[in-house]
């Protein structure tokens, strides 16, 4: 089952927002259409993006994709550990997955799909 | 499922690693049905042929396939491919799904004159069972023990589906077969390979197990812009110095090779096809292919570098440079002729 408490971007990437805090992941259905992943690359604590601009870049066996930030902020924490333990990636992509914390200022999630609208572009590529 | 060439093809069935792995361990299917089968007869096909081709063959042993390529005039490759000679007047050849009409009108321009048929929709198709185990497979399936045919023999062996015709040939340089079932015996020998713990293996599985033999790929180490010379393909040219064929005049009056294929290896992320390879900083060439060597486990790629080029290189992962190493080719020794 995939979370109903984030938003969704049409790239395949997480939001969930906390306050001004902002976790980023990518999906389930991300993970299964790269397969077999093999590098995982993510920023530093302090980067600062803006919504659309890849921030780090994820691949697999079959391919090489960006990694897209779905808001505009700055970059305070990053799950650093996962570049090493690429498999907590692959197998819970929802929770232990997550890939990093941006502060937002006053930005908010909208424009972003919610589960109801993310499940149907889900559909509507598988 | 991916399109190919006006196919759908599985890339995997599960995990592209573990079907590599099982190929290069125990045995591997892969349903190649989607490469063109063409079958040319009359008297004088193997002359013809032998100046439509790159390769000779009119000393092409009945019984026995090789590997050549189909030359542009001036010895650029348009395709790589097998001749199978079925009889005296008998040829079957296997050519490139995506290559499958140029080649097709091609080969019937210069072979004016001879009985012509496209077999690849009649139902029936390829199955390439390859892997240490494989023989063993094939034992069991026939029920022959005795069984042992010669690297890049052709036969047929008995079955509970009848008479299935093979060929001792691969794309992943371990011990395999080419299976040619007709329409009624594919899926009746899909299933008995099943359930003879053969491996179902897909298009990705593919690519690295031919890639870790150096085995080229249309598109890829091979093209119009590139001979068999410089592709290090001598041996699909046999005779090329005395020979008449299209392309010969060309080959013949070619200066030595400028440039080689190379192999690299690295750390992590895969070389993908069109990065650029540097060397001490400078672009020397792009990768022609990469893939997650099951053997190495380590990244390998190959890409055509100029043949003076020596020092530290690196490869240009999307703007990011990270160390490559020189390899000899193939990555995995071949086993095919064990």
């Amino acid at each position: 089952m995939r979370p109903n408490d984030r938003s969704y971007l049409d790239s395949h990437e997480w939001a969930k927002i906390d306050g001004n805090i902002v976790t980023v992941g990518i999906s389930d259905f991300a993970v299964e259409q790269l397969g077999e992943l093999v590098y995982l690359d993510l920023p530093e604590a302090g980067a600062t993006f803006i919504a659309g601009e890849a921030f780090g870049e994820v691949e697999s066996v079959k391919a090489v994709s960006d990694l897209n930030c779905p808001v505009v902020g700055e970059v305070i924490e990053v799950n650093s550990d996962l570049c090493d333990n690429l498999e907590d990636l692959q197998n819970n992509p929802f929770e232990g997955g997550w890939l990093m914390k941006v502060k937002i200022d006053g930005d908010n999630l909208d424009g972003m799909l919610d589960l109801a609208a993310y499940e149907e572009l889900v559909s509507s590529q598988s | 499922m991916v399109p190919f060439a006006g196919w759908s093809m599985p890339v995997d069935y599960g995990s592209i690693l573990n079907e590599a792995k099982a190929v290069r361990e125990g045995s591997g299917v892969f349903d190649v049905s989607h490469m063109a089968r063409f079958v040319f007869r009359g008297d004088d096909v193997a002359t013809k042929l032998d100046y439509a081709l790159g390769g000779c063959i009119t000393d092409q042993p009945v019984g026995v396939a090789r590997y050549t390529m189909l030359l542009q005039d001036d010895a650029g490759i348009l395709d790589d491919l097998l001749t199978y000679r079925l009889a005296d007047d008998e040829f079957m050849l296997v050519v490139n799904a995506s290559n499958r009409e140029r080649d097709w009108d091609l080969l019937a321009e210069r072979l004016d004159g001879v009985e012509c048929s496209d077999l690849t929709e009649d139902g029936g198709g390829i199955l390439a069972l390859q892997g240490p185990e494989s023989l063993n497979v094939l034992r069991k399936l026939s029920g022959d023990d005795n069984f042992a045919p010669a690297f890049l023999g052709l036969g047929e062996i008995e079955t509970n589906f009848g008479t299935l015709f093979f060929a001792r040939t691969g794309y992943t340089g371990e011990h395999g077969y080419e299976l040619f079932p007709s329409a009624e015996q594919i899926v009746p020998l899909w299933m008995s390979l099943m359930s003879l713990d053969v491996t179902p293996v897909g298009l990705g599985s593919r690519d690295i197990l031919r890639l870790e033999a150096a085995l080229p790929l249309y598109g890829h180490e091979i093209h119009e812009n590139i001979t068999p010379f410089d592709a290090g393909l001598r041996f699909g040219v046999r005779g090329w110095k005395t020979r008449d064929f299209i392309g010969g005049d060309a080959l013949r009056a070619l200066p030595e090779p400028d440039k080689h294929l190379i192999g690299f290896t690295c750390e992590k992320r895969i070389p993908r096809e069109g990065y650029n390879v540097l060397c001490d900083g400078e672009i020397v060439g792009t990768i022609c292919s990469g893939a997650m060597s099951v053997v190495l486990g380590k990244p390998i790629a190959t890409a055509y570098v100029p043949k003076n080029v020596d020092g530290d290189f690196s490869i240009d992962f999307r703007g990011k440079p990270h160390a490559a190493t020189c390899v000899d080719l193939p990555f995995v020794p071949h086993r095919s002729r064990d």
